[in-house]
């Protein structure tokens, strides 16, 4: 009995010395917690009433923290990964917390199995599963199956699944308590699309399954020409969506009502984290106004589509890491939008992901088609990005070539125009945030709402 | 001047930007103003042996791969049928292991393939992946053709030339220096992902060959190539293994 003992109260005092020197959103507690006593983590688990985990290749983030403000604007006591330490180290680090009455939990989707073999989780949310860095889990097939496998640990869990994802909605089947969120069709919804395609061969009986439309990536409606597979119905439908460049709004319906949303996060995709985290919500019986006045004012943390000012310019620098993310990145940020300069800054270091073929499985056409005063490519793979812009249409006089990152940031900030986007691959990101501050930016992100529930 | 291109599994075999390959050979016929025609075939279509001057056919996932796996032999009578007429092809990754004479999986099944290249594949057990860039001795310039190899299967030449040889990387199989397979104008290679963009020597060989068949042997002007080289030169260089490091 010393062991669970000495661990628990390690990780306590390694997570106070973290605090004491202001590091926050490491993993070290967890770590060295789970060194001492492997099984800590389900030890830990068993002092919170309700236990959700959220998993998926996108939007994991985003909805987790998402569930966890209304959670707390509900007046719930919630522990939470919220710097994304989602690996088993941090979902430990989250859980050496005090008590409370909820853990809302940020998991890997290629280490869910870890967790669920000693976490008993009252409820699963599974966002989407996109290709995401390929060569780190290399078929988004096995990733599933290995998805399927953790969450045969946990049968009684409620699922809440994207209803959209066919690969997502395979790990629904035969399983008793699951609800589906998804999206209504869409004036943006396309019968054809220019992504590249993943997960749309049909799970029971392998033929291509038919697309009526589709959201973005293979999110769509989908059904098998041979046997019954199709999309499900959704519990929580969004409804009557409105995208523009400040956000978007939509009707919620759900089984006992109709809940209007409006949310100053842009892109669809932040629709279906909308969607996720409230349904869940509404699952946990939290009142609707609520829900609806926390979606109101939730803004993600840095580094998703922040804005700076710095000296005349208004700019916005936002993460992308795979074709999806990049493709919507394109699309929401152009939308509406004058003139600007865009820099796209790819790097392919392990974090990143080593290969960066995937450039050329985004749909670059929003900026081809946008009016951009000059397109500056940086960073260690500069040169593949303009290629990939130079074959798809973009004049050479029109791109700037700079894999240096503070020469690409000088570069962009004498081009002329009030208005610069910069893309960044994940290893790029802090980097660019880094320099932008050292030259004097300022940013304009609004905090994410208080622990208090005031908006 | 028309350049009739086949792409074969568009829908299935897409992955790693392979359609890139498509969109360069595209480009770089039209600015030497050829016309171009893509025609997508798949599961199920005929394909017209004397329909087209190259056929294309990427990699795909697992699932994906197994499906058009069944396609292809059904096919393959077609392509061994083009290709002996003298169609180029290019075949990456999976598509590449698809045209060999089988593929044995890790428990010892054995998969048949389409029988175009003199080539068999083998599972293993590590995935050999990485930057990779080898020498291919008939491009008009003399500079390596470089890009990321991404696969488990091991592929042994059976008498099949191969299209080159490894500088840095894993190639064919990791272990004898060779990498992808040639069969008259057929190409196939673990090169995946947009190859011929930084490649356009080897696009434009291939354009040659496709174009010769029909209009025999052709010129193609020259286009400004200064980017693509200048990255093909920075991509080799900063992944070429430094000699006498420790
Ligand atoms: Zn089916």
């Amino acid at each position: 009995m010393l062991r669970p003992f000495l661990a628990f109260w390690a990780g306590r005092l390694a997570a106070f010395i973290c605090r004491l020197w202001q590091r926050g959103g490491t993993s070290l507690p967890g770590y060295l917690a789970l060194k001492i006593d492997p099984d800590i983590m389900g030890r830990l688990a068993s002092r919170y009433k309700q236990i959700i985990l959220v998993t998926g290749t996108n939007g994991k983030t985003t909805t987790a923290n998402l569930l966890a403000s209304i959670c707390r604007a509900a007046g719930l006591q919630v522990v939470h990964n919220s710097e994304g330490a989602n690996m088993p180290a941090g979902v430990t680090t989250a859980l050496l917390n005090r008590r409370g009455d909820i853990a809302v939990l940020e998991v890997d989707e290629g280490t869910l199995g870890l967790v669920t073999r000693q976490v008993r989780a009252d409820g699963v949310i599974i966002t989407n599963l996109l290709r995401d860095q390929l060569d780190r889990y290399h078929e988004l097939e096995q990733l599933a199956a290995a998805i399927s496998r953790a969450l045969e640990a946990i049968p009684a869990a409620a699922l809440i699944l994207n209803a959209d994802d066919s690969l997502v909605t395979s790990l629904g089947r035969g399983r008793d308590r699951v609800r589906y969120f998804g999206l209504a069709r869409t004036p943006w919804s396309q019968e054809i699309t220019s992504e590249v395609l993943e997960g749309h061969i049909c799970p029971l009986c392998r033929r291509p399954l038919e697309f009526n439309y589709y959201h973005y990536s293979h999110l769509g409606d989908y059904s098998c020409p041979r046997c019954s597979y199709s999309r499900p119905a959704a519990e929580y439908e969004g409804r009557v969506l409105v995208l523009n460049a400040d956000g978007a709004r939509f009707d919620l319906i759900y089984p006992e009502g109709r809940l209007p949303l409006r949310t100053p996060m842009p892109g669809i995709y932040n629709v279906y984290n909308v969607l996720a985290a409230a349904g869940a919500a509404l699952q946990l019986k939290i009142d609707p106004a609520t829900i609806a006045r926390v979606v109101a004012a939730f803004l993600p943390g840095q580094g998703r589509a922040e804005n700076f000012s710095l000296r005349s310019k208004k700019l916005t620098l936002m993460l992308v890491k795979n074709p999806a993310g990049l493709s919507v990145a394109l699309k929401t940020l152009t939308s509406g939008r004058g003139k600007a300069t865009y820099l796209l800054a790819i790097n392919d270091l392990a974090a990143d992901g080593r290969d960066v073929s995937w450039l050329w499985d985004a749909d670059l056409t929003p900026l081809l088609r946008a009016p951009y005063q000059r397109i500056i490519c940086a960073g260690l793979r500069a040169g593949d990005m303009a290629i990939c812009l130079k074959y798809q249409g973009v004049r050479e006089r029109d791109l700037k070539v700079i894999p240096g990152q503070e020469e690409s940031v000088d570069f962009l900030l004498e081009e002329p125009g009030a208005e610069g986007i910069i893309l960044c691959t994940y290893t790029n990101l802090a980097l660019y945030r880094r320099i932008l501050k050292k030259r004097g930016a300022v940013s304009e992100v609004t905090p994410l709402p208080s622990l208090s529930g005031t908006p | 001047m028309k350049l009739r291109l086949c792409h074969l599994y568009p829908e299935l075999l897409n992955l790693y930007g392979d359609r890139g390959n498509i969109l360069v050979l595209c480009r770089r016929a039209e600015w030497r103003g050829i016309a171009v025609e893509v025609t997508p075939v798949s599961l199920g279509d005929k394909l017209d042996p004397q329909g087209y001057d190259l056929i294309f056919l990427g990699g795909g996932p697992d699932q994906e791969q197994g499906v058009a796996s069944a396609d292809l032999l059904a096919k393959g009578p077609w392509l061994k049928e083009a290709v002996e007429a003298g169609v180029a092809l290019l075949a990456i990754c999976g598509g590449y292991q698809l045209l060999g004479e089988y593929y044995r999986t890790g428990s010892g099944e054995t998969l048949p393939g389409a029988g175009l290249f003199a080539a068999y594949t083998e599972a293993g057990t590590r995935r050999l992946k990485g930057n990779i860039a080898i020498q291919v001795e008939e491009l008009e310039v003399d500079r390596p053709v470089i890009g990321f190899e991404n696969h488990g299967g091991r592929t042994f030449l059976q008498g099949a030339r191969p299209l080159g040889r490894v500088i840095y990387g894993d190639g064919n199989n990791g272990s004898d220096g060779t990498e992808g397979a040639r069969y008259k104008n057929a190409v196939g290679t673990y090169l995946h992902g947009p190859l011929l963009s930084k490649n356009p020597h080897l696009a434009d060989y291939l354009l040659r060959l496709a174009l010769q068949r029909r209009h025999g042997e052709v010129e193609l002007p020259p286009l400004d190539d200064s980017l693509e080289f200048a990255v093909n030169e920075a991509v080799y260089r900063r992944f070429l293994p430094t000699k006498g490091k420790w």
